[in-house]
């Protein structure tokens, strides 16, 4: 009886026979000896039953096998084990799968590694520069308070006076904290080392205000007075990381200070290239009323919104005519202004912000486009592998497994891919934030960090899903009657799915080529903008002397003109100038000034800019004397009253007249004979902080001006004229050591490298954004490619038929360039309309070109037409060489 | 590739529903269950061998019983039995199959107006 058991069994499948065989046996002899004791009539009976039985379940396991081996573990967690079993066993299948398609693998690690290589870059700096905490607590609560005064002549948004901090401070219910917060450069001392750097005077309450503590000393209070904080890369930089530094002074801002406090390393406000700040508390008493022009910046209440604050803090404004006392302007100036309230976050990362989101999404894009290329590619294999796949099904394999068994094999690419990506990212990342434009807040901090492998990883199963489902579904839809078919093609049904995605990977193309032609037309035109100075072949550079002689204004002004002499001497120097606030690198100071034919009312005078100019400055720097003279030697030495003023100036002052002879002075100060300047000449207008900007109004004093308290010009900017502006730095600094010993040289620069760097953001999003336009189009294009050659291969025999037929070869052509322009266009007009979105993100870096620039859009989209079409070409001569009898006979 | 087709997810046939029954209280061995279930279904059920085990292998595939260590102070005569017991996720669907027949039971009572 085991004997014939066992032949019965051989004829269930393996996997059954060796879970249940011996079993089976035990249990049937058992059964047997049973009706075996019952006699022989039972005992034949059950032989034949059980045999017919076994027979029948062998049958049907065969049929449909209920077991089919999966490797047994003596687990509970057995649907875990079983699902990561197979994971396991598809990943090493579909890594064998891989290694025996070398070419088809490299193509697709390396189009997805560099897609993927760009997005954890851009991402990596991101996630430092924007999704990182801002170093304050509870930063949505933090808000920047400016003003605005619909219908007078003050601009759309300006800042504040003093006395709104004050009234602010006192009566707001919905403000927790306020402070004032600004940013200039001024030269900061400590022993024979001196360097203009950048700091901020706000009140004494900044810190509280941001809810910061110092990493060591005290925080500032109100009656705290000639106190410095210092920041932490000052204090390692300037202090070697002194713990003493807490009782050692610094001169700045024309006295000693000290330092009571060094922030925490990762403390910035409101730039993280601020290295102190000089409390400065303002009294009700002290203030000066309608000195309009800086923020505030506050805490509000939890639960506050901005819209409430900004109408509590406007009623408030409405008191203060009464509480100051103003002028009949300042009132009606009142009656009009309304609060503004930002987000401080907004303020801090506002401009960054747009341009990283766009880069992030153009990469985004880039690898969107990468995915439908590999998808594409996934998609041709799948179909090679038709009747392989059409077997395993016949043998029973699930639909399940069939896509699990593609997805792993999308998922073992990208998984390479992503460590390729990692690679990249790991070498670009430094070379990226040294490409990046200044101005950029924690810039240095980038680099890659565990949220940036997560970022990718994350990213890459993405990727391996977006690759992969497509081709794996549509292969797993194939039906058991393909096994008939010998690999006969095809008609172009069934190639939605990949007209789809070359659709998608042109409109997406298209959107970037849209994007980066917009930038290229406002850096054309940015590097055509007249900013009314020549910036070629001009070195220039700050010397901070200390001496005990220079005292007084004249004396330095002495110090100045007799040192430019010295620089005049020198081989090859052409003129030499000086500057107070160079352009492109140092911004004026506003203030009000009012003529003698306005009234002294507060708000009565014009905004205007001032700043200081040195002999040769003007020639220096090649800026038209429009009208007049520019200023004399006499000028700068002995203080004459006099000063020239910028086109537009004139234009607001005197407008239609003649400016020359004319009188001004600040508006404010009592009038008399002293303190009137008068104008002698008229230069042209010149762009101060880049090349965007319209110019501002200005006025430029002599280097003694003005009366009554003359200016100390105690570390301008030389400007001087050189072919060898390039080359002439250490001459120069052998003279600064002649003439003033232990004085440092810095902020050297020629005008040309300024200039550059001002465009700098521009030039850095156009070149990253040209480079992922570029690429997407490749991908794409190779995309369109690879679908027109794939659709004429298949399409060989019913174009041989139709050939064979009497279809003229150009009609052959046609009909796949047809096919090809189809998708083209189709993609072009979806680019477009999202092209119409996409780039209001990069309207802040756009100079005189609207976001939505008809030019533009018609060349890229033509471009992207005629590339696209060139790419059909191929495919559809290829088509026209089919030989009818050959592929007739090919099957 | 292995070849697996792929079986209902949900829902158990009546002698699956048995099997799990069986394996409730312990792991038994194949002959152990066989006899349980006649006894439960009350002789409704005798499934041949080859039935029974092909019932095991559906409801391995499901994850739904698995073979376990056999206990080592039982002996029989022949070749060592293997044991099988209900998983975690046998005894979820073993419960809520349970449910649902009671819910069942419950609602043909009502229509019959059978009350116990």
């Amino acid at each position: 009886m085991r004997l014939l058991l066992t032949k019965v069994l051989r004829l269930f499948p393996h996997p059954f026979r060796q879970q249940f065989g011996d079993d089976l046996i035990e249990d049937m002899l058992a059964e047997y000896q049973r009706a075996a004791s019952g006699g022989r009539g039972p005992k034949l009976w059950f032989i034949g039953t059980c045999t017919l039985s076994l027979l029948r379940s062998a049958l049907a396991e065969h049929w449909s096998p209920s077991w089919t081996g999966v490797k047994r573990t003596l687990t509970p967690r057995r649907i875990e084990a079983t699902m990561l079993e197979n994971w396991t066993r598809d990943l090493k299948n579909a890594a064998r799968t891989i290694r025996r398609a070398p070419g088809f693998a490299l193509v697709t690690i390396v189009t997805l590694g560099l897609a993927l290589g760009a997005n954890a870059g851009i991402f990596s700096v991101v996630k430092t520069v924007l999704l990182d905490p801002l170093p304050f607590q509870d930063t949505d609560r933090l808000v920047q308070i400016a003003a605005s005064a619909p219908g007078s002549d003050f601009p759309d948004e300006f800042g504040v006076s003093a006395e709104f901090y004050v009234h602010y401070k006192e009566h707001s219910k919905l403000l927790e904290d306020v402070s004032t917060t600004n940013s200039y450069t001024n030269t900061l001392r400590l022993g024979d080392r001196a360097e203009r750097v950048r700091m901020s005077s706000p009140t004494p309450s900044l810190f509280s205000t941001l809810g910061v503590v110092p990493l060591m000393g005290r925080l500032p209070v109100s009656e705290d007075e000639n106190v410095v904080i210092i920041s932490h890369a000052l204090w390692s930089t300037w202090f070697g990381n002194d713990p003493e530094v807490l009782e050692k002074t610094v001169w700045v801002n024309g006295r000693d200070q000290s330092i009571i406090a060094v922030m925490k390393s990762n403390f910035w406000f409101p730039s993280d290239d601020t290295l102190l700040w000089l409390p400065d508390e303002l009294r009700a008493e002290e203030i000066r009323v309608g000195r309009f022009g800086s923020r505030l910046v506050a805490r509000v209440a939890p639960g506050v919104s901005n819209e409430a604050l900004a109408l509590e803090l406007t009623t408030l404004a409405k008191q203060l005519p009464e509480r100051f006392g103003t002028s009949e302007n300042y009132a009606r100036l009142m009656e009009q202004h309304q609060a503004v309230v930002h987000p401080l976050e907004e303020q801090l990362l506002g401009n960054i912000k747009g341009l990283l989101w766009a880069l992030l999404g153009a990469v985004g894009i880039v690898l969107l486009i990468a995915c439908a290329n590999v998808a594409n590619l996934l998609t041709v294999r799948a179909e090679q592998k038709r009747r392989d796949v059409a077997v395993q099904m016949a043998m029973g394999a699930s639909r399940a497994q069939l896509i699990r068994a593609m997805l792993a094999e999308a998922l073992v690419l990208s998984a390479l891919a992503g460590g390729l990506a990692m690679a990249i990212a790991w070498t670009t990342v430094p070379l990226l934030v040294r490409a990046a434009p200044g101005g950029i807040p924690r810039l240095d901090d980038v680099g890659i960090s565990i949220a940036t492998l997560g970022f990718t990883f994350g990213v890459s199963v993405f990727t391996a899903i977006l690759c992969g489902v497509i081709p794996a579904v549509r292969a797993s839809k194939i039906e058991l009657s393909r096994l008939r078919e010998a690999g006969r093609g095809n008609t172009s049904r069934g190639h939605w799915g990949r007209n789809g995605l070359v659709v998608a990977q042109t409109a997406l193309a298209l959107v970037l080529l849209i994007g980066s032609g917009l930038l290229t037309r406002s850096f054309l035109q940015l590097r055509n903008v007249d900013p009314g100075y020549n910036v070629e072949d001009v070195f220039t550079f700050q010397i901070a002397p200390e001496s005990a002689h220079l005292t007084d204004a004249a004396t330095y002004a002495r110090f100045h003109t007799d040192f430019m002499d010295s620089i005049r001497a020198l081989a090859g120097v052409e003129s030499v100038g000086l500057i107070e606030n160079l352009p492109l690198n140092e911004g004026t100071r506003g203030a009000r000034y009012r003529t003698e034919e306005t009234g002294d009312d507060e708000g009565a005078g014009t905004q205007l800019q001032v700043t200081w100019a040195g002999p040769g400055y003007f020639e220096t720097m090649e800026i038209r004397v429009l009208e007049g003279r520019t200023f004399q030697q006499s000028d700068h030495t002995s203080s004459l009253g006099n000063a020239l003023i910028s086109r537009t100036t004139a234009n607001l002052m005197w407008p239609g007249e003649s400016a020359i002879g004319r009188r001004f002075t600040p508006e404010g100060t009592e009038a008399d004979a002293e303190t009137w300047t008068t104008v002698v000449g008229v230069v042209d207008d010149v762009l101060q902080n880049d090349f965007r900007q319209t110019a501002n109004p200005t006025i430029y004093h002599p280097l003694v001006q003005p009366e009554p308290s003359p200016y100390i010009a105690s570390s301008p900017a030389y400007v001087v004229k050189t072919r060898r502006a390039e080359t002439i730095g250490p001459e120069i600094r052998a003279l600064v050591k002649e003439a003033a010993p232990g004085a440092p040289m810095y902020r050297m620069f020629t005008l040309e490298g300024l200039a550059a760097n001002s465009m700098l953001q521009l030039k850095f999003t156009m070149l990253t954004l040209g480079i992922a336009a570029a690429l997407a189009m490749i991908l794409g294009i190779m995309g369109l490619y690879g679908v027109l050659s794939y659709v004429v291969a298949n399409r060989k025999r019913e174009i041989g038929v139709r050939m064979a037929v009497g279809a003229a070869p150009g009609r052959v052509q046609l009909m796949v360039v047809g096919q090809g322009a189809k998708v083209i266009l189709a993609g072009v007009v979806l680019g477009v309309a999202a092209a119409t979105v996409a780039t209001r993100s990069l309207s802040s870096l756009l100079y005189q070109v609207e976001n939505i620039d008809v030019a533009t859009f018609a060349w890229t989209s033509a471009i992207m037409t005629a590339v696209g079409l060139l790419a059909t070409y191929i495919p559809a001569r290829r088509a026209s060489k089919v030989d009818p009898i050959e592929s007739l006979r090919s099957d | 590739m292995s070849s697996m087709k792929s079986t209902p997810q949900k829902g158990l046939s009546n002698l699956e529903y048995h099997v799990l029954l069986a394996m409730a209280t312990e792991p038994l061995h194949g002959y152990a269950v066989k006899s349980a279930i006649e006894a439960e279904s009350e002789g409704a059920l005798n499934p041949g061998a080859g039935s029974l085990y092909r019932v095991f292998g559906r409801l391995m595939t499901r994850s739904l019983i698995d073979e376990v260590a056999a206990p080592n102070d039982e002996q029989h005569p022949g070749l060592a039995r293997k044991y099988y017991g209900l998983t975690a996720l046998g005894e979820q669907t073993l419960a809520s199959e349970a449910r649902r027949l009671g819910a069942v039971a419950a609602l043909a009572a009502k229509r019959l107006g059978i009350t116990e």
